[in-house]
């Protein structure tokens, strides 16, 4: 029999999960996180890390940056890359990502389709990269993990979240379709 | 009873199913949508808005990460 048509190679790789499985996944990982490593999942603070490492690799320094003031952030930065266990953990869900994919054999590079949905995808990683640094957190960091915490800032994130997301959703209709 | 093509490759969500909606909208009834897409979260929310329509829907792999999905508008 062939492979594609195996039973449970399509129940497990090739079929989408279900949200409740991902959600179920999700939340016992988080656990795994939150003990092992005494703090919550986050995602985007190790991007802030990388740009100072960027930064640093062309000559700059961010020594009298406010954000990379604390002990910890200036630990974390001399700490390099391998030592920052949230970039490796941001690198394991992207080559998850890539894993799934390919085991599913559903990878391609998609074609770029025009200049707006470039200017759209610039614009609209800056500003959720900003927007989780001075909300210090993203949906990951001040969403889920906020809210799984038991702590308040979580639901008034998820208020605003839905705010942008609606206000994000009418700007896309109307200058990026 | 006629077959229109709409071409959503390359485009992510919510485009697509924004897309879809609109196009399904201008099609008389009989007619069938056939919806090209290569970003498989579309393979989700296109089918699963369609068919809480109450349209026919019915998904094709026709290569590798890309799909068609064909929705016959039956009211």
């Amino acid at each position: 029999m062939e492979l594609k048509n195996n039973k449970y190679y399509e129940q497990w790789f090739k079929n989408a999960w279900t949200y409740v499985t991902g959600a179920v996944l999700l939340s016992l990982f988080q656990i795994v996180t939150l003990v092992t490593t005494d703090a919550a999942w986050g995602v985007t603070g190790a991007f802030a890390n990388w740009g100072a490492w960027i930064y640093q690799a062309l000559g700059g320094s961010v020594d009298g940056w406010a954000y990379f003031s604390s002990k910890s952030a200036q630990a974390t930065l001399q700490g390099g890359f391998l030592r920052d266990g949230i970039s490796i953990r941001n690198m394991g869900i992207i080559f998850g990502a890539l894993f799934a994919t390919l085991m599913a054999s559903q990878f391609k590079f998609k074609k770029i389709k025009s200049w707006r949905q470039v200017i759209a995808a610039i614009l609209g990683g800056l500003c959720m990269g900003y927007g989780a640094r001075i909300a210090s957190g993203c949906n990951v960091g001040a969403l889920y993990s906020g809210i799984a915490s038991l702590s308040l800032s979580g639901w008034v994130f998820a208020l605003f979240l839905f705010i942008g997301a609606m206000v994000g959703s009418k700007l896309l209709v109307k200058y990026f379709m | 009873m006629s077959e229109v093509i709409l071409d959503c490759m390359g485009e992510a969500c919510p485009v697509p199913l924004i897309k879809t909606q609109k196009k399904m909208a201008t099609l008389s009834v009989g007619d069938t949508l056939i919806v090209q897409i290569d970003h498989s979260c579309a393979m989700k929310n296109v089918p699963e808005w369609a068919r809480k329509e109450g349209y026919n829907v019915e998904i094709e792999e026709v290569a590798e990460g890309e799909w068609e999905i064909f929705i016959e508008k039956t009211k």
